[in-house]
């Protein structure tokens, strides 16, 4: 525990975060590659650039076209299951710790839910190289379901 | 340093509105630490269908699976500040809602607040200090009896107000207007030993409650500094011989008001302040300038009037004086506008502050205006229940004080 | 390449198509990058100052409350610099900047009133609506200014 929290004031931060730096989050849904893959080939990419090792994959600062540059190294290990965010606070700024908040970050949260969906999106992304899924591509997403008319409802009902 | 109090924080909208630095602040300066009680994705998708409360704020389905975890002891803490938006009705829903549930389920304090981005930390300090007293000082506030020689100092923003007790009782009071604190005070205190006769060496211990109490209790050495919320349902149930079960103590102050539901004698759930001096005690003072008449005959001034005859709503104190001088040049009655004045105190406390707690009876009204048996009465017809008023009522956080100092007599 | 306003802005799945298929995502994570890379300020967690709310009235009314108008002080500059925008309809669990629905619907009302292409979808719950979902992501995105195949 941080020494302002355990003297009861907000979290501190690290005072003077570089203006232009960047950070981003790295989420890895794939059961052949793990964190520390990933880690690995990203010191290889950019040394440059900060990479913290988290349970869902890495966190990486710095300057921004270094940041980018890693990005696209990365993706490329596994282009389908690899996810790329923006995140605002850099790495371990206390003011968005776990360990000084108590609990998690509202955020975390989010990825959370949207982690259930992207074997989905993975599945999407790998579709558009797939020339079988032509058709499913075609096809539009749905749209807001209208309600069930009486008339279909009845002859659902018949039909049953 | 002691162990900081952990303060669960349950908020929407606080991240937002710029206030974390406040409460921060107002935490850090009672010693105490907030923190985000931890909760699952899981929790939070269970938790409309748990709590039973569907809401559309993702924010607020994470209150109630926080809520949920502290009340089911998944997360410890000491206590508990709901805050979310002024203004927000679906937020005022959970926060009221999250403030009973907790209340009922579980043995910890818990404070709500809505907030705007103007609430500073000074505004929150009492709140948390309140919070803090209770997680802290349980044994202390346990305390049923005076013992020996107290002095209770009340620095309150309208009066000062003494009291000396011996063995239990009451022996000698002073009250006066609040000039400057120090000053205030010394008059009291002198008032306060004359009547008592007893000299100020003699005194055992002195506490102190009220705005002043800081700068006062340092300059005079109080053995115990606390908010007035604790120190009053403690002053309020010892006078009104209520000191087991539920209570609901309400006090129309010069500034503020408070409305705590009391469990032997330790707030559970309690509230601070108002919307406008218009629903406080300011409000009876001017009335009773206006009407030509001492504060002290507006009371039973009032009781001769029917409060229904004149309109007067002091929502707002310079709408509500407006009302007043309008009901007059109408031609009402001096009685009728000091009943309607008392009413409209009442309404505006019952409908601003006490959908914040449980009310619970008994209901026992103190402070100065509880001497104002039109605006005892108008409560209590809001209120449909016989309202107690004890004796010594308006000394109550004097009261409350030299009952709590007690703790620091030192025995032999 | 063109600016778009990703709906929830603290989605992972919107930000990463976006850049993936050539474009700039606006979303949560780049203004309070702002907000905590700005020197002088100190009002944790997300550096924002009870100004904040203040300059989220020219979203707002003053009656609407201090957090709405306070995430509107992020959202707002972003939906007037956007050129295009997603929305995932049934995003209901997005905390934090995305946290309140009141926020929501005005961001999904000024979005709609700016008069910019707007793609409006739901989260895919199976491999197929995975499929159609990433492809009209993909096909919306191309017809923007700036827009190539990925």
């Amino acid at each position: 525990m941080s020494e302002a929290v355990a003297a009861g004031g907000a979290p501190a931060h690290r005072a003077g975060v570089a203006p232009g730096s960047a950070t981003k989050y790295v989420f890895i849904d794939s059961p052949e590659l793990t964190a520390a893959d990933l880690a690995l080939r990203a010191y290889e990419i950019a040394p440059g650039v900060q990479i913290k090792e988290t349970c869902f994959g890495l966190m990486i600062n710095g300057p921004e076209d270094e940041v980018e540059r890693l990005v696209a190294g990365i993706r490329e290990l596994d282009p389908d299951r690899i996810f790329v965010k923006d995140r605002g606070f850099p790495p371990g700024d206390e003011r968005r710790c776990r360990a000084n908040l108590g609990g998690a970050r509202p955020g975390f949260y989010g990825h959370e839910n949207e982690m259930r969906l992207v074997r989905y999106i993975s599945s999407g992304l790998r579709a558009l190289r797939d020339p079988k899924k032509a058709d499913l591509l075609r096809a539009k997403p749905k749209e807001n379901d209208e309600p069930l008319s009486v008339e279909r409802l009845s002859a659902i009902i018949e039909e049953s | 340093m002691s162990v900081p109090v952990r303060i669960a924080l349950l908020g929407c909208g606080t991240e937002y509105s710029g206030v974390m630095p406040e409460i921060y602040e107002a935490a850090r300066q009672v010693e105490a630490e907030v923190f985000y009680p931890d909760v699952t994705l899981a929790d939070v998708r269970a938790a409309g269908k748990g709590f039973g409360l569907d809401v559309h704020s993702a924010d607020l389905r994470l209150m109630i699976a926080r809520a949920e975890a502290l009340v089911a002891g998944r997360t410890e803490a000491d206590a508990v500040f709901v805050a979310t938006c002024f203004r927000c009705a679906e937020a005022a829903i959970v926060r009221n809602e999250l403030r009973r549930y907790i209340h009922e389920q579980s043995r910890l304090p818990v404070v709500s607040y809505s907030f705007t981005e103007r609430t500073t930390a000074g505004t929150l300090l009492t709140r948390m200090e309140a919070l803090v007293t209770i997680a802290r000082r349980r044994a202390l506030l346990a305390r049923e009896r005076q013992e020996g020689l107290t002095m209770g100092l009340d620095s309150g923003s309208a009066t000062t107000k003494a009291i000396i007790m011996k063995d239990n009782e009451v022996i000698g009071t002073g009250w006066r207007p609040t000039t400057q604190v120090q000053q205030s005070a010394d008059e009291v205190i002198e008032l306060a030993l004359a009547e008592s006769g007893v000299r100020r060496s003699e005194i055992e211990a002195v506490g102190v409650t009220g705005y002043g109490r800081f700068l006062l209790g340092n300059a005079i050495g109080a053995d115990l500094i606390q908010e007035e919320l604790t120190v009053n349902s403690k002053g309020a149930v010892f006078l009104a011989d209520r000191q087991h079960g539920f209570a609901t103590v309400i006090d129309i102050g010069g500034m503020d008001n408070k409305a705590i539901t009391v469990q032997d004698g330790i707030p559970g759930v309690f509230t601070m302040g108002g919307i406008c001096a218009g629903a406080s005690g300011r409000f009876l003072e001017m009335t009773s300038k206006r009407l030509g008449v001492d504060i002290t005959e507006l009371g039973p001034l009032a009781m001769k009037g029917m409060g229904g005859n004149v309109s007067m709503n002091s929502y707002c104190i310079v709408f509500g004086t407006q009302s007043l001088v309008n009901a007059l040049a109408a031609g009402n009655s001096p009685e009728d506008v000091a009943a309607a004045a008392c009413h409209s105190v009442a309404e505006q406390v019952y409908e601003q502050q006490l959908q914040e707690v449980d009310i619970r009876e008994p209901v026992i009204m103190v402070g100065g205006t509880s001497l104002i048996s039109g605006l005892v009465h108008a409560m209590g017809e809001l209120l449909q229940t016989e309202i107690l008023v004890p004796p010594h009522s308006q000394f109550i956080g004097a009261v409350g004080s030299a009952l709590l100092a007690s703790g620091f007599v030192r025995k032999g | 390449m063109a600016k778009v306003y990703i709906y929830p802005g603290t989605s992972l799945i919107l930000s990463d198509l976006v850049a993936r298929f050539g474009h700039r995502p606006l979303g949560s994570a780049l203004a309070v990058r702002e907000k905590v890379q700005a020197p002088g300020l100190d009002s944790p967690p997300l550096q924002i100052t009870p100004e904040d709310p203040k300059k989220g009235l020219r979203f707002a009314a003053v009656e609407v409350p201090s957090g709405v108008r306070g995430r509107m002080s992020l959202h707002g500059p972003q939906i007037e610099e956007a050129e295009a925008g997603i929305i995932i309809r049934d995003a209901d669990l997005a905390f934090g900047c995305m946290g309140c629905a009141r926020t929501n619907e005005l961001v999904q009302f000024l979005l709609h009133q700016r008069g910019i292409p707007l793609l409006e979808l739901d989260y895919p719950r199976s491999d197929e609506e995975g499929i159609r979902f990433v492809a009209s992501i993909r096909e919306f995105l191309e017809g923007l200014p700036g827009g190539a195949p990925a």
